[in-house]
């Protein structure tokens, strides 16, 4: 990353900087061990990542259950948001009034709504309404086993399919407003002259729109969609709230319980650090094999 | 002649009139039996109970399942219907909203019967007795020996979001400030921060942080200071289900069962091991 040709190599006042902030956490915890004189019981916490099954030898616990339950949450509103994001950007910067205004509504909706609110409304009224009439619960309840079985692996336990649904579309939509911005911006980021040149060649609209602009958007569009991934999983602890057991619900779960609460919290903290910050990662490696291409 | 026949032909209109009402009346009450939570959940082979994580009514052990009083009686009750369990561990703030959007069949949750959810959702029979008590902080409520003590102005009360407690807290301690979490180790975490000075919770938490946390924590006032029914919460409008369900209760205590599931969770600590 450090490529700029008159990058700083003094490190004096780094070296202070990195001074200052290990004392500040020093105090930190000093502060913590007085004021609180917490009882610490680190020992307790790995049993709930893995245990010791007699049967089964190791198997995965609550937290890493909860894990992989925001993991998959995170991946299914990515592909869903996706969709509903280039479809509203595109719908956004389409030439259509009308197709406009209902991206624009859609988008000023939602970014308008804590996060919060939306999953509640949709959990408790638009879900309860809509499920029932178009069959949804009757039809989980009357799945095949070994479809139940497909989907256990790759949503969630059939019994908890309705919550994972509706944490997933609810998730989906309000992510997908963001993701219709940056789609948006990357369109219009288009210079007007490369419509005009594609259009002078013959092309329709949609060729001019695939052929032509998209790919030169991209660039602009990547970065900030890969951003917009890791939000996700940030945001996705917001559906602990109706109870799906992703991994703050099951922290909290795990809290009520065993009343090990800096322990959990921390250990969940690092939970999410190593999952987004390995995501940034992989983002990265992604943009950088992307400058390779256009 | 001619007035026997009206005689007749009014007979006959009444019989027709009666049979249809009979018939009408036979399929409301079928129509009832079959819309009823009971006749799904049997009809379904599943009953799905909805509850909150609160020690030792329901909580994750060790290993991930669920134990705890409130896990026994739904167990034993899916046993006796004859239908297997599903536990929906939810939020004890969406608790309500969440049976009223047939998210499951009936709250087994340590819930107390209040006027207030009463007009909301339909209580069995009381299967349970709580009691609302009081634990405090050794440095914030120094001296503080009687209920009176917290009620003034500069105390500060923890209690869990929209439980009886709260309500409790806020009848009892008027003049103190009530400060609200959604889970009850949120509450516990001020309180043993020594950021307020009590929390109120139903018995026997209380007295059983005080044993823990023996250095920061003690009960300024033995036992509870409210008594609160204890029941099943299903929707309205299905008398069949709350039939089936009081009956249930009525059977367990009578044959000892719930007292001495009682005793096992809120007097021995024998389940302890099983949590960390």
């Amino acid at each position: 990353m450090n490529n700029h040709p008159r990058a700083r190599t003094s490190h004096t006042l780094d070296v202070l900087l990195l001074f200052l902030l290990a004392m500040a956490a020093g105090l930190f915890f000093w502060r913590l061990q007085t004021r609180f004189d917490y009882d610490w019981n680190w020992t307790a916490v790995p049993q709930f990542l893995f245990r010791l099954d007699p049967e089964h030898g190791w198997t995965a616990n609550v937290l890493v259950h909860g894990l992989l339950t925001t993991l998959r949450l995170s991946i299914w509103t990515t592909v869903l948001a996706l969709g509903i994001g280039v479809a509203a950007g595109l719908a956004a910067s389409s030439r259509s009034l009308f197709r406009r205004l209902i991206a624009r509504t859609y988008v000023e909706a939602v970014r308008n709504l804590p996060p919060l609110v939306l999953v509640f409304i949709f959990y408790f009224f638009i879900y309860s309404v809509l499920a029932p009439l178009i069959g949804l619960d009757d039809a989980i309840r009357a799945m095949p086993a070994w479809l139940g079985n497909i989907l256990a692996v790759v949503c969630d336990e059939p019994n908890r399919l309705p919550g994972f649904i509706s944490g997933v579309i609810t998730l989906s939509i309000y992510e997908g407003a963001y993701i219709a911005e940056i789609v948006r911006g990357g369109v219009e980021s288009v210079d007007k002259g490369q419509w005009e040149a594609a259009a002078s060649l013959g092309l329709p609209r949609s060729d001019q729109l695939r052929l032509v602009v998209l790919p030169q958007a991209l660039k602009v569009i990547i970065p900030p969609l890969t951003g917009q991934f890791i939000s996700t999983i940030k945001d996705s602890a917001i559906v602990s709230v109706i109870s799906i057991p992703e991994l703050t619900f099951q922290g909290l779960e795990l809290m009520s319980a065993t009343y090990l609460t800096f322990e959990v919290w921390i250990t969940i903290t690092l939970m999410y650090l190593v999952l987004t910050m390995g995501c940034a990662m992989l983002a990265r490696k992604l943009e950088r094999s992307l400058r390779w291409r256009f | 002649m001619h007035s026997r026949f009206r005689f007749l032909f009014v007979i006959l209109i009444m019989g027709l009139l009666l049979m249809a009402g009979t018939a009408q009346a036979k399929d409301a009450t079928h129509e009832l039996r079959d819309a009823s939570v009971i006749s799904k959940a049997i009809e379904r082979g599943t009953l799905r109970v909805g509850f909150s994580t609160f020690v030792p009514w329901a909580m994750n052990d060790k290993t991930g399942k669920f134990i705890g009083f409130e896990v026994d009686v739904m167990t034993k009750l899916a046993e006796d219907l004859g239908v297997k369990i599903e536990f929906v561990p939810t939020s004890w703030s969406g608790i309500i909203p969440a049976l009223l959007s047939d998210k499951f069949d009936v709250i087994i949750g340590g819930m107390s019967v209040t006027t207030e959810r009463n007009l909301k959702v339909n209580f069995t029979i009381p299967y349970d007795t709580t009691g609302m008590a009081l634990v405090a902080s050794k440095s914030m409520a120094k001296g503080f020996d009687s209920l009176a003590d917290f009620n003034k102005e500069d105390v500060i009360i923890v209690a869990r979001i929209g439980s009886t407690p709260a309500t409790a807290a806020k009848a009892f301690f008027p003049k103190a400030t009530l400060r609200l979490f959604d889970k009850e180790t949120q509450c516990m975490q001020e309180l043993l921060s020594g950021r307020v000075h009590a929390f109120v919770a139903s018995a026997p938490l209380p007295a059983h942080s005080a044993v823990e946390h023996a250095d920061k924590l003690f009960l300024p006032v033995e036992g509870t200071f409210t008594k609160e029914p204890v029941a099943f919460a299903v929707r309205k409008g299905d008398p069949d289900t709350l039939n089936v369900l009081n009956n249930w209760i009525r059977q367990k205590e009578a044959q000892g069962w719930l007292a001495e599931r009682k005793h096992y969770w809120f007097e021995t600590l024998d389940w302890a091991s099983q949590l960390k």
